[in-house]
């Protein structure tokens, strides 16, 4: 038992780098195959600049942002999990997707910011809302806080529509595709925009690992057991939202990851979050570039990255709904 | 600095909810070292009294000591060293060990990640409430009663000089009761102070060292403790319509309503 864990960790360690190096041999390109690929590597052949230009421009920061991506989303619904009691919980359930989409619409729509910058001020807004609409009395109750993200998303999913439904179709089509995950036109400048928020808040989760596991015992547990669990949690929260609503402007939605990506690594090596905060990080990030290479070679097209994560979470969600008992009443 | 002789001094306290006082101009002092139990009937503010103590509710005056300690200015880390709590029933709901639950009792003394001693102190609790067998197991697969001496650990890892207990009992079967009030009971001949609130006046007096009654708004002691078991006394706590037994020096009491 404790040795199969033990195996399974040693496992997760060390399996992101082999994805890393075999996500470059993949891709739509004909020209760039996986022995072009070592020639590049070894000799200096005649394709050497397209061969360059597709590893280094477009398959490089790709793989680099699907990675922390799919990490920022993990370690960050891991870690909303904790504070909320509530393993059903997720970034997104607290307004942060539906007020990047919204945001990212008004840039697509308008252009007076930039999409990015756009979908993450309105991410953390959305948020921040859920947030102080569910406080009472300097308490933020779960159930209040769910509630409330409810109602934010909702806000923000009318407003959408609104500006799809007065956009052009050329415009509409790209909301839409944004809505759907865009790790596609992935690029080094995306990259470099998301890469330092997404350091910090999961920096900042991977050193509040252990608090995560006293505040996911309760609130009066953690006071008596003499921290402050509501300056605690507003601090994760932050920190959290930060990772998270970079990861959605530069990648999209990317439904149901940061919900199912913390059940899958509990799975394998138990809720303990010294072990499974750093284990989300690269789980997620290695299993979203799995995903994400499959939805650019199954078929002729790329199928959105969003669209795939939320069919393939979505019965699993079920699964796990039925299989959890839920404390709504705390 | 004042009443350091006594675990627990409360001086004229009041606390109210809604604009209704639940407590009003309360004076109790809690000794060192004893098995103190809090009764009452439901809903006359035991819990209530027992949070505050344990500093979880402001209170609108009055003062409350804790070893001396002015309760309301101690910060969450100090008050931790000083005091342990358990409310009522707690629900997990991630499948931590049992290990890793009593280990969150050391978060008062650990900055970020806990070391070897947090550990060590952690085992100590575990084996000083006799689970040893079960500290690998899953928390959220034990038994109710398996669950309490859990949380009783992880308390006790933090090393509080008062354990103050929330119905302890409530979710137990009535030889688990009468287990975890043995351990208990052991705890204190070691020298812990222990305040628990129980519904049950015969398991308290089967096994209690003193005790206090909350009643209107007050909380009172009975003249003496063997006072506490006289039946007009607890008829006034109670109901007019409860007998006593007299058992082994102290007294059953069986309720004869109808």
């Amino acid at each position: 038992m404790i040795t199969k864990t033990k195996t399974l960790k040693i496992l997760l360690y060390s399996l992101p780098i082999p994805a890393v190096l075999f996500s470059l041999f993949i891709g739509p390109s004909q020209m760039v195959t996986p022995a072009a690929i070592i020639d590049f590597f070894f000799n200096n052949s005649i394709n050497s600049n397209l061969i360059k230009s597709v590893i280094i421009d477009v398959r490089l920061p790709r793989i680099l942002l699907t990675f922390i991506t799919g990490g920022a989303l993990a370690v960050s619904g891991c870690s909303i999990q904790a504070i909320f009691r509530n393993p059903l919980t997720d970034p997104y359930i607290l307004g942060l997707s539906s007020g990047a989409a919204f945001g990212a619409a008004l840039a697509l729509a308008f252009g007076f910011i930039p999409v990015q910058l756009s979908a993450f001020i309105f991410g953390l807004l959305a948020v921040g809302l859920s947030y102080l609409m569910a406080r009472k009395n300097n308490n933020v109750s779960v159930v209040s806080l769910i509630l409330s993200g409810i109602i934010v998303s909702g806000i923000f999913t009318a407003l959408l529509t609104v500006i799809q439904y007065f956009s052009d179709p050329f415009k509409l089509q790209s909301i839409v595709h944004w809505t759907m995950g865009n790790l596609h036109n992935a690029n080094w400048n995306k990259l470099q925009t998301s890469i330092i928020p997404i350091t910090i808040g999961v920096f900042v989760l991977f050193i509040y690992r252990w608090r995560l596991n006293v505040l996911a015992l309760g609130d009066d547990e953690a006071r008596t057991a003499g921290i402050n669990p509501d300056k605690d949690k507003l601090i994760i929260l932050l920190a959290a939202t930060l990772a998270s609503s970079s990861a959605v402007a530069v990648a999209g939605i990317i439904g149901l990851y940061g919900l199912i990506v913390p059940h899958m690594v509990r799975m394998m090596i138990g809720p303990d979050n010294r072990q499974s905060i750093p284990l989300n990080f690269l789980f997620g990030g290695m299993f979203l570039l799995i995903i994400d290479n499959f939805s650019r070679t199954i078929s002729g097209f790329e199928i959105p990255i969003g669209v795939f994560t939320m069919l393939l979470g979505a019965p699993f969600f079920i699964f796990l709904m039925k299989r959890t008992n839920i404390l709504w009443n705390r | 600095m004042e009443q350091v002789n006594k675990a627990i001094s409360v001086k004229n306290l009041s606390f109210a909810y809604k604009g209704d006082y639940v407590l009003n101009g309360v004076n109790a002092d809690i000794e060192m070292s004893k098995l103190t139990f809090i009764l009452g009937k439901n809903g006359s503010g035991k819990s209530t009294f027992l949070r505050i103590l344990a500093g979880l509710l402001p209170y609108q005056s009055g003062n409350v000591y804790i070893l001396g300690n002015d309760n309301s200015k101690l910060s969450f880390a100090k008050r931790a060293k000083l005091i342990g709590f358990l409310g009522q029933q707690h629900k997990a709901v991630f499948p931590f060990t049992v290990e890793e639950v009593v280990l969150t009792g050391r978060a008062g003394y650990v900055n970020l990640i806990p070391k070897e001693s947090d550990k060590q102190a952690a085992y100590n609790a575990i084996e000083k409430v006799g689970i040893t067998h079960l500290q690998n197991r899953i928390y959220t697969e034990l038994s109710g009663g398996e669950q309490q001496l859990v949380m009783i650990a992880r308390v006790l890892a933090q090393n509080p000089k008062i354990l103050l207990l929330d119905e302890p009992t409530s979710h137990l079967d009535f030889i688990n009761q009468s287990h975890l009030l043995v351990l208990l009971k052991k705890l204190a001949n070691e020298g812990l102070t222990i305040v628990a609130v129980l519904h049950d006046p015969n398991l308290a007096f089967l096994y209690g060292d003193d005790f206090l009654f909350v009643k209107d708004k007050q909380v009172i002691r009975s003249a003496s403790n063997v006072d506490a078991w006289n039946v007009d006394f607890l008829r006034t706590i109670y109901h007019d319509k409860i007998e006593t037994i007299p058992y082994n020096g102290r007294a059953l009491l069986v309720p004869f309503l109808n």
